[in-house]
Formats: structure tokens, sequence, C-alpha cells
């Protein structure tokens, strides 16, 4: 139990963008901005040649498909910078990868691929546990289940979709969390979408979610047609009052009681690196009569003494939590989801889930890849392979982010977490990230203005089990390096 | 419910007062809220002070032009970004296109009236007028020129004139 954690002030709530480079962050989007509309005008009078999406010339009359405004961010600011993201690779994702270099000769509308491959350190794949191998005790078996069961499966679970190796998946899913009853679904962000509607159906139905909840979250919260309240992230005072204020004033309009109030969050943040306050989000849910959500798609298999999740993190009953869920992408190498809990409610998503009803199972060698990999973390294989694993990505995750702040980065989130987002804010500086380490065989992801706030322009790390001390100390040297450059070390 | 709360408000309540909020992958229009950011006030008097400036070392320009030249300029952009231009220059794909009638100036905070945000937007005409109209000692021309833009700017801002459309112009 890790009771360490309790009423311990976390990092998230110290770290902020620096004033100056937010100031400087306004002045890049709005000189950004200017050649924009500079740009669009040499398009409209056409002294530039115009490669965004237009309707043809019989269809000019009519209402417009394109609205032009709104592809203005993506025409003129995202393309300059689009030679940073989609870059394809050719290995699987493991601590390093092969990623294909490739040029553009229109200013990035089109590309070609140059022929050379290059070969990364891979901070970018979401590969906490090193699962995703090409060799190893998981792949034989995967292989041997590809063999017996084949790939498709050409229906769903309710016709013919349900094979053995699916009833297996979804026990050992729920020894694995402790409760009493998981279904699989095949695609982790349909298991929100698909899933949150059938629970949150119909009027008298509040969801709280989370500011920086996943947008398959939102998604399927909207879906459902329940009302939304957003509390500020991870901030369980605002969580407290909106749950307050639900309960006293009720449904908008006629003010009677909510039928059920759901309290969305997530383990891991995946932008942010946050750990959810779960033991106040739980002391809440019993004080107020809440249900609680709990979307472990980075925290499983990444946190955790045993790598149990968020729940074993911080020392919490997992039947505390009404509905688990999780995804099996990223801790377990393989794809899809899972929900967890009640065998009541299991079974009503058996009955009622879309996914279970329309959406096709699981391939069975995926479901097998997860088998596998879920019984090497419970050391069920009578290896030591998984608690190896596990605290080797603890050390790793701390190393890192020990270091990266040590430096003088302003990093996201909480000490724990596999997840290190650190800080660039400025928009020419986000796209030389990408660009510098890139020339310096790091592969990472960066995200900007709109997909983060518009001063919190960030690169992110996923730290991996099987990252050695010297490809992190390599990493580490190639961002000081870059660091220093860019001026990326906010905090010195 | 709130009266000056437009209809077909969306029913997620929104949070942001930082302008922290604002992503397009969470599912809330970043225009409502990157004017509550951090820096976001200052750095906008540096942009004005900095036009004014610019202004101030053209050559054939007096004080007197300088200053309601930087007051005209400044609430023609107010104008056009704020109150002309409709939409988000970014797809917004869970709303359905409600914020593509809207004004930004409407789809500050989501449609709620008197935010601190909309307070700072009314209060900077009103500055730059009020210094405009010391720096060109009250001449009639100049104030002329100085309140009819001031008014152009400001009559928009109204809570009265939210959503309001005179003779049609630029509904859609």
């Amino acid at each position: 139990m890790n009771c360490s954690n309790v009423g311990r002030k976390s990092p998230q709530d110290y770290e902020s963008a620096p004033f100056l480079a937010a100031c400087w962050t306004y002045i890049s989007l709005a000189i950004l901005i200017m050649f924009g509309y500079l740009r669009d005008f040499l398009r409209r009078i056409g002294l530039d040649k115009n490669q965004s999406a237009t309707e043809r010339n019989k269809m000019k009359g009519f209402v417009p498909l394109y609205a032009s405004f709104e592809g203005f961010f993506s025409r003129n600011i995202f393309k300059r910078a689009i030679h940073g993201a989609g870059k394809p690779i050719c290995s699987p994702p493991t601590v390093e990868v092969d990623v294909l270099e490739r040029t553009s000769d229109d200013e990035n509308w089109h590309f070609r691929l140059t022929g050379k491959k290059r070969r990364c350190i891979n901070l970018a794949s979401y590969n906490y546990l090193g699962f995703a191998e090409k060799d190893g005790p998981c792949v034989h078996a995967t292989a041997q289940a590809l063999q017996q069961y084949g790939v498709g499966v050409c229906s769903s679970r309710q016709e013919l979709g349900n094979y053995n190796i699916h009833e297996e998946l979804e026990t050992t899913t729920a020894r694995f969390l402790g409760v009493e009853d998981a279904i699989t679904f095949g695609m982790g962000f349909a298991t929100n979408s698909m899933n949150i509607p059938v629970l949150m159906g119909g009027k008298g139905c509040l969801i709280l979610s989370d500011e920086k909840n996943h947008a398959s979250i939102v998604l399927g919260a909207r879906l459902g047609g329940s009302v939304i309240q957003v509390f500020k992230h991870n901030d369980m005072d605002d969580l407290e009052e909106k749950l307050r204020d639900a309960i006293i004033s009720g449904r908008p309009g006629t003010h009677r009681a909510w039928r059920k109030i759901l309290i969305i969050v997530e383990g891991i943040y995946s932008m942010e690196g946050s750990i959810v306050k779960l033991l106040d989000v739980i002391r809440l849910k019993r004080k107020y009569g809440a249900y609680l959500y709990l979307d472990e798609a980075h925290s499983i298999g990444a946190l955790g003494e045993t790598g149990r999740g968020v729940t074993e993190y911080w020392g919490v009953n997992p039947r505390d939590v009404d509905i688990m869920m999780g995804t099996f992408t990223k801790g377990f190498g393989a794809a899809g989801g899972y929900i967890a809990g009640s065998k009541r409610l299991i079974n009503h998503l058996r009955t009622y889930s879309h996914s279970t009803t329309y959406a096709c199972s699981m391939s069975a060698p995926v479901a097998q890849q997860v088998i596998s990999s879920m019984r090497i973390i419970m050391g069920e294989d009578g290896t030591e392979i998984g608690k190896l694993r596990i605290a080797q990505l603890a050390a790793n995750a701390k190393y890192f982010r020990r270091r990266l702040r040590d430096m003088g980065f302003v990093v996201c989130g909480d000490d724990d977490s596999p997840v290190v987002p650190f800080l660039v804010c400025v928009p020419g500086r986000i796209l030389a990230v990408m660009e510098e380490l890139f020339e310096r065989n790091i592969a990472c992801v960066t995200g900007t203005f709109p997909a983060t706030s518009i001063t919190k322009g960030r690169a992110r790390v996923c730290i991996s089990a099987a990252h050695t001390q010297q490809m992190l100390d390599k990493a580490l040297d190639a961002i000081s390096e870059v660091g220093d450059r860019l001026q990326l070390k906010y905090s010195l | 419910m709130d009266r000056t709360q437009p209809k077909g408000l969306p029913t997620r309540v929104p949070v942001g007062t930082m302008g922290d909020g604002g992503t397009t992958y969470s599912g809330v229009n970043p225009n409502a809220v990157w004017l509550n950011s951090r820096g976001i006030w200052l750095s906008y008097v540096i942009a004005v002070t900095i036009l004014h400036l610019v202004l101030l070392s053209i050559p054939f320009l007096n004080v007197a032009q300088a200053w309601t030249l930087t007051n005209v300029v400044h609430n023609i952009g107010n104008y056009i970004f704020l109150h002309m231009l409709k939409g988000t220059p970014w797809e917004t794909n869970w709303d359905q296109g409600k914020s593509r009638l809207l004004t930004h100036w409407e789809q500050i905070d989501f449609g709620e009236q008197f935010t601190t945000t909309r307070k700072f937007l009314f209060l900077a005409p009103v500055i730059l007028f009020i210094l405009a109209s010391f720096y060109t000692k009250y001449d009639p021309l100049h104030f002329i020129i100085n309140l009819s833009t001031m008014l152009l700017v400001l009559i928009p801002k109204l809570p009265q004139l939210h959503g309001v459309r005179i003779f049609g112009i630029n509904k859609y």
C-alpha cells in the first residue's frame, strides 16, 4: 500500500508556462496568422497555387462543402509542421524503430519517400512494459493462436464471434484486476465511445468529466445525451463543488433529483503525465453517492507494484471503483479494450453494448497476445520477467524525470508516471524540437495549439521498461543539447 | 437559467478560467477560452504599444495624427477580428457547426456576459480613446474620428447586441 502518496502535493500543482515564453507564443502565433492571411490572399488572386480541397466548378452555386475559414489553421499553420507527424515506420515499435525518411517538393502538401531509413531511439510509442517485440514467449504463443484460429473473426460477439479464447481473455482480465468479471472489445477507443452511452443513456443522467479526458470519453458522453459538467483537471475541490451544486439544484429546468451521477477520470492522462488523485475521488464518490468510471488506458500495467494499475498504486480496493476500463494497446502490446466490474454490470454490457451487438470481436492472435503478456506480468508463466519489467519501468521513469528536471526543463505530471511531457510553448520551437531530435536519431511526439492549451505546447516522451540506461542517457544528452540550442530550459 | 445566454449553448458547462481547458480534443472551443490565458492581456497591451511606437516613428506624422491612427487601426483590427470574422479557424467537429455562425466576441466564455475578459476588451478601446483625446488636444476633427471608431467597436460588444445581425449583414 503506497501511503506515501496520501496528502502529498503533487508537482502538477506547480508547473505552468513561463511568462515570457507565453508572451512569445502569442507573438509567434500572431505572426503565423498574419502570414496565413497573406498566403490565403495570394491564393485567392491566383499568385499561389491552391492545394486545399475545393469544390468542382459545377458545384460553385451550391451550399459550400468546404468551409475555407475552418481550414485556416490546417492550411497555413499545421501544413508547415506536418512533416513532423505521421512519419511512416517499418519495424515493430520496440525501443528502437526504423523511420522512413520523406521529402516534399510542394511545401508539405505531398510527400514522397526518399528510400532512406533512420534507426531512432523510440521515445514515442506507448510501449510501457516492452511487449511490442518481434520475438519472445508472447510472439510464439500468438503465432500458435494464429495457426489455430486464423486472423479474421467474421462476426460479432453476440452472433458467432465468441471464441473460447475471448472467454479465457475475460476471465484472465478479471483475475488480473481483482474484480468479479470483465468484458473485452476489439478497439480501445470504441470501448469508451460505445459503452458510456449504454451506461449513461436516457434522461436524468449527469456526467462529471475531468477537463483533460480523452476524446473517446468526450464522444461517449455526448453520444449518450446526458448532461456533462467538466471539472478542473485533477482538482478535487472543484469536483466537490460541482457535485454539491448538482445534487442541490438537481436537473436543469425541473430541479428534480438526478437519476445517476457518474464521475469519469483517467488513471494517467496521456498529454499531461499526471496521475489521478484516486483517494479523494473515492472519498467524494462515497460521500455524495455518485458512481466512478476509471479509464486506465495508460496506467494499467504501468503503475503499481505488480502492475495492477492506479488502484494498486494508491492502495485502493478495485471493488471500490464501479466501472474499471482500460486498453490493451499500451501496457500489453496488443489492441482492444476492456471494461471490468461486478457481474451484474458486465452481464448488462454483454447484452446491451453496441460493440458486442454490431462490431466484430477481437482477432484471436491479438487476444492471445494479451493473455500471454498478462500472465507474464502476473508471474503465472513461472518466470520473474513481469516483476523485473515493472521495476525497470518505474526506475526508468523516475530517472528520466529527475534528470530532465535537473537539466532545467519544465516537466509536467507526477514523478511516478511513465509519460514525461516537457513544455516547449512557442510553436516554432515545437517544430524545431521535433526536427532536431530526429536529426539526432530520437523519435518523440509533440503537441501544439489547439491540440494543447495555447501556452502549453509540449514534447512528450513515453518511457518503456525495455529502455536501457545507455539509451536513456543518449536521449537525455540529445534533449539537453536541443534544449540549449532552442533555449527550452525554462526553469534555470 | 441565465437569460443572457443564447439558445443553442452546448450542455457541456465549461471550465478554463485560465484558458487551459481549451483544446480541440477535449471538445471545448479554444476560441472561447484562449483570451483568458496567462499573459494575454499584457501581450495585448504590448502589441498596441508597439503599433503606436511604429506609427510614431513615421516621419511625416505628428503626435496627434499618430495617436488617432493608433486608435483607428486598433479599433478596425478589433472590429474585424472580434465582430466580423465568424466561426473558428480550426475544425469544430464536436458542436455540429453551432459556432460557425457566431463571431469571436459571441464565442468568448461560451456566451456568458460580463466576464473579466469581456470587461478588459470593452475597456481597451475606451482607454485608447481617452489617451488619444488627450494627445490630440481635443481637436474637433480628431475627436469625431476617434469617437466614431470607438462607437463602432463598443456597440457590438453590448450584451443586447449578442447574436444580432443588423439588416442581415454577416448573418451566414
